[in-house]
């Protein structure tokens, strides 16, 4: 694509980033088939091609953008399908992630926007606020009608019941042999909602002979501000992040483990957020290079021999879009399911995003519900007893379409070596499986015909 | 004044509702684009019908106000015409938003029943989530592309059920007049239809091929076929060194399939078609895309990645991979008697990006790895060049040689994959260009026209074609020919609503 940018507009850097990106999309289109809100709307100002349009025209303007096009920006789900399809490979997520940050610097939202968002980016990244202001919300119910409907909307989302659980900073010793020495990114809005995540993660990873730290001074990615394009916010809190597991370095650390997929794809990109800034691009790039989705460690050390107590149920994957598009983390989880006994089913169109997306479904309730639904009727279609996915995002969007119960991956593997049963099955009858579960599968039960 | 678009757009939104038509500036634009040299073609507008019923009422509608219509299943047929109209002012008849049902799916008997808008990986995720035993045969293009449309279009893969034509059976079409017609044992005048996705030979003559590259009616409903999914795929590679051997390796590779000893087909890749989708060419920026590739170039390209001036693949199903294992050392005995060719085993080849392509298009998954030959030249230019050639090793090799030139004269890169049954290989030539460099375009366009020229000249057509190039392919056809599809066009589509000018046929 040709841009038209000035001499002097690139100058900046950032500029200059975009226009690099901009000139690699040729428009072949392969994208607009991938992504959801162009699949549903078949508006090419919806797709990613139509978006990259629009950004270059706002970038080469400068100031502030128009407010159609900050409509069809923000409608941007950011689940990058579209990188996945690229035949061309747009850097796309750095260039959205550019558009947002000029929108926030040179558009002013109607009032009620700026309210929320800015509610959004101070509470969220503190689970105890965030707990707070949930326990606030359900107390206020009588007076949501009141509200007007974005605010309902985004109280609606609050789930019926949390399990929080605020890691301290502390240090977990390994189980017998100490093999690895590791960071775990504790998290914002994981803490908040499940607590059951972290003590899964922190129980797997010690019975692998992991030393697991909590490190003091670590708290929210940055991510939910990033994408909200409140950038220098999102670089404050990955400094902070930064500093601490550097600290932590100095014992040794053999890995930074994210069990929050779309935090891990942040943590994994820090190099990029910090490229720009002296002092800072090594240290970033260096945890950059530590970070490994939780799935994706344990894979790597090997599980241990699963008991034999949990039986084969049947377990419906969902790739979470930051592992499978950004991460490329697809075929861990499913293996370490499998290795731990479970029957992994795969979901239809699992290349489309659930509605999820970081804040997106407080912010876009309409687009975000149906996909959500979308996606629970493929998710359905498997027929699983349980779902199981990598991100308290998706587990907390699917939960308002799904009947059945939906786990953190790391929660099925305990159980499987060991640890107790999640939480979320207690009270779920589940269905004995088939003793020949495997006999399901095409090629096997073909067998006799080759 | 109302005009005739006005009034037609009007009637179709009252006809299927105001949702279904879309005349967007940015929608008009895009549609239009495509990345063949001869420039965008931007439509008068796109609908989006639901169902055969709103297909037929928008292609009445094009009969009483004289508006030609361009169908398209899901717009991937990148190198071939992308969305593209046949010509500017065309309304686009987008099947792929919302025909994109799985109407049936037949495990027992082996065959699905799909709209134009089902995508390859649509399918083959229902697929896997009934269980995966069955098997469905893939391009090694976009996942996303339509089964229907490739078909229709005679596009291949390379399993045994690669014919996606051939291993179609029983259609719907509404015609150019707005009748339906069922193809095959559907013709049966009667509700309950038993045989219509099972059997081609039915009463009456074979009316399906006039549907395949031509605008004789839109194709709605389609069967297709599917194979039982083997247990094991194992796949096999050979490298050959030199450009030459491309001899050598047609004549080894022709008894392996004429005997169906090997039940794929043989992918006989050159160098720059494997490495080409690893990356941008070195030496583009070098030359500002107006030299082909040095030989050094390619060397270093083929040591870098393991290969060699031409790469062989094929594949055997069975129970398990150690049941493949004799078919493996017999196949292997053969290409190395050569004493030219190394081998690469399955699973080394599982782990080079290019090859991995190829395992999983022998494995009917739908995969993205082929894609990035489309960066192979910057600026989003791409057309591909299809003649075929016999399985004869000193005409595939004159071919070669002769394509190879001229791309070469044109400053253009010989990027091709020679697709091998048992008597003729399809030769999937890729000229990759700067669309944005008016130079490189024109270049890229008279060395389409040169090679179609001289490969015809040798008694060789091409078996499709990008639509840039339909009418001069049209124009190189015996008149006899010409004159039937003009009554059958006549015949059909007598106003000629549907897609005039579609393969030349106007």
């Amino acid at each position: 694509m040709q841009t038209n940018f000035t001499p002097s507009q690139l100058r900046d850097p950032r500029i200059a980033e975009a226009n690099a990106i901009l000139q690699t999309c040729v428009h072949y289109g392969f994208c607009t088939n991938t992504c959801p809100t162009y699949v549903l709307t078949r508006d090419e100002n919806e797709s990613p091609r139509g978006r990259i349009d629009l950004i270059r025209a706002m970038l080469e303007k400068g100031g502030a953008p128009e407010p159609d096009t900050v409509r069809h920006l923000d409608n941007c789900l950011s689940c990058l399908s579209c990188m996945t399809t690229c035949a061309v490979k747009v850097d796309y997520v750095h260039l959205i992630d550019r558009a947002r940050a000029h929108i926030e610097r040179n558009f002013r939202r109607p009032l009620g926007e700026r309210l929320a968002r800015t509610l959004l980016a101070r509470v969220l990244p503190h689970p105890r606020a965030f707990g707070a202001a949930m326990a606030l919300g359900r107390l206020t119910r009588p007076l949501w009608p009141l509200l007007p409907p974005r605010w309902r909307s985004m109280l609606d989302m609050i789930p019926p019941r949390v399990a929080p659980d605020v890691l301290a900073p502390q240090v977990f010793r390994a189980e017998g042999a100490v093999r690895k020495r590791v960071a775990l990114l504790a998290g914002c809005v994981q803490q908040a909602l499940n607590g059951d995540i972290n003590a899964a993660t922190i129980r797997l990873l010690r019975g692998h002979g992991c030393e697991v730290v909590i490190a003091a001074g670590s708290g929210c990615c940055g991510s939910l501000n990033l994408h909200m394009g409140r950038e220098e916010e999102a670089r404050a809190f990955a400094r902070q992040n930064i500093r601490a597991w550097g600290r932590v370095r100095a014992g040794g650390l053999d890995g930074v483990i994210i069990n929050a997929s779309g935090c891990g794809t942040t943590v994994k990109d820090y190099s990029h957020l910090f490229a720009r800034e002296p002092g800072m691009a090594q240290p970033a790039a260096e945890i950059a290079a530590l970070a490994r989705d939780v799935s994706e460690f344990l894979w790597l050390l090997g599980l241990r021999k699963p008991t034999a107590r949990v039986p084969a149920y049947r377990v419906a994957y969902h790739d979470p879009c930051s592992m499978q598009h950004v991460q490329k983390v697809s075929e861990e989880p499913r293996a370490l399911l499998r290795a731990a006994g479970f029957e992994v089913a795969d979901v239809p169109e699992r290349h489309f995003c659930c509605g999820s997306a970081g804040t997106y479904n407080l912010l876009h309730p309409e687009m975000a519900k149906a996909l959500g639904e979308r996606k629970a009727t493929h998710i359905r279609s498997t027929d699983p007893d349980i779902v199981a996915t990598g991100n308290i995002g998706c587990m907390t969007q699917l939960s308002y379409y799904l009947d059945r119960p939906i786990v953190h991956t790391v929660e099925l593997l305990d159980w499987a070596t060991g640890g107790p049963k999640p939480p979320a099955l207690h009270g779920v009858t589940l269905r004995e499986p088939a003793p020949a579960a495997s006999a399901k599968t095409g090629a096997a039960a073909s067998t006799a015909i080759w | 004044m109302v005009t005739v678009f006005e009034t037609f757009f009007s009637e179709i939104a009252t006809a299927i509702g105001a949702d279904a038509v879309n005349r967007s500036e940015e929608t008009l634009s895009r549609y239009g684009e495509n990345t063949m040299p001869g420039g965008d073609r931007r439509p008068a507008g796109v609908v989006y019908p639901a169902s055969t019923s709103d297909v037929q009422k928008v292609v009445r509608s094009a009969n009483a106000h004289g508006v030609p219509l361009y169908p398209i299943s899901t717009g991937s047929n990148i190198g071939l015409g992308s969305r593209s109209a046949s010509s500017a002012g065309q309304v686009v008849l987008d099947l792929g938003y919302r025909m994109n049902h799985i109407l049936e799916l037949d495990e027992r008997l082996g065959f699905a029943v799909v709209e134009p808008g089902v995508s390859y990986q649509a399918m083959y995720d229902e697929l896997v989530r009934r269980g995966n035993k069955l098997m469905l045969d893939v391009t090694s293009g976009p996942p996303q592309g339509g089964m229907l449309g490739n078909a229709l279009d005679k596009g291949a893969g390379y399993t045994p059920y690669f014919d996606h034509f051939g291993f179609s059976c029983g259609m719907e079409v509404v015609l150019g007049n707005g009748e339906v017609m069922r193809t095959g044992d559907g013709s049966l005048n009667h509700e309950r239809l038993v045989n219509w996705h099972t059997s081609k030979y039915s009463f009456g003559p074979i009316l399906d091929g006039l549907f395949t590259q031509s605008n004789f009616g839109i194709v709605t409903r389609m069967g297709v076929w599917l194979l039982p999914r083997p247990p094991a795929v194992q796949s096999f590679h050979f490298v050959f060194p030199e450009d030459d051997d491309l001899e050598e390796i047609i004549e080894l590779a022709r008894p392996m399939k004429m005997s169906n000893f090997v039940p794929s087909l043989f992918r006989v890749a050159n160098d720059l078609y494997l490495c080409g989708s690893e990356g941008e060419s070195p030496e583009y920026r070098l030359s500002n895309g107006r030299k082909s590739i040095s030989d050094a170039g390619r060397r270093a390209l083929q040591q870098k990645h393991g290969l060699g001036a031409w790469t062989l693949s094929g594949a055997f199903y069975g129970p398990s991979a150690a049941a493949i294992e004799p078919q493996i050392a017999r196949v292997r005995d053969h290409f190395m008697k050569s004493g030219k060719a190394s081998y690469i085993a399955h699973e080394v080849a599982a782990r080079i990006p290019p090859l991995k392509v190829a395992i999983n298009a022998f494995s009917g998954i739908p995969s993205l790895g082929e894609l990035g030959l489309l960066k192979w030249r910057p600026g989003g230019g791409n057309i591909w060049f299809l003649p075929g050639t016999p399985m004869d090793g000193k005409i595939a090799n004159e071919f070669q040689r002769l394509c190879r030139k001229i791309y070469e004269d044109h400053g253009l890169d010989y990027t091709v994959m020679n697709v091998c049954g048992a008597r003729f290989a399809r030769g999937l030539h890729v000229i990759t260009f700067n669309r944005e460099d008016p130079d490189e375009r024109a270049r890229a366009d008279t060395c389409y026209r040169r090679m179609s020229e001289e490969v015809a000249k040798r008694g060789v057509f091409v078996g499709r074609a990008p639509l840039d190039y339909h009418d001069m392919h049209f124009a190189q056809t015996m008149p006899g020919f010409q004159q039937a599809c003009a009554a059958i066009k006549k015949a059909l589509d007598p106003k000629g609503v549907i897609a005039p000018g579609r393969y030349g046929i106007h």
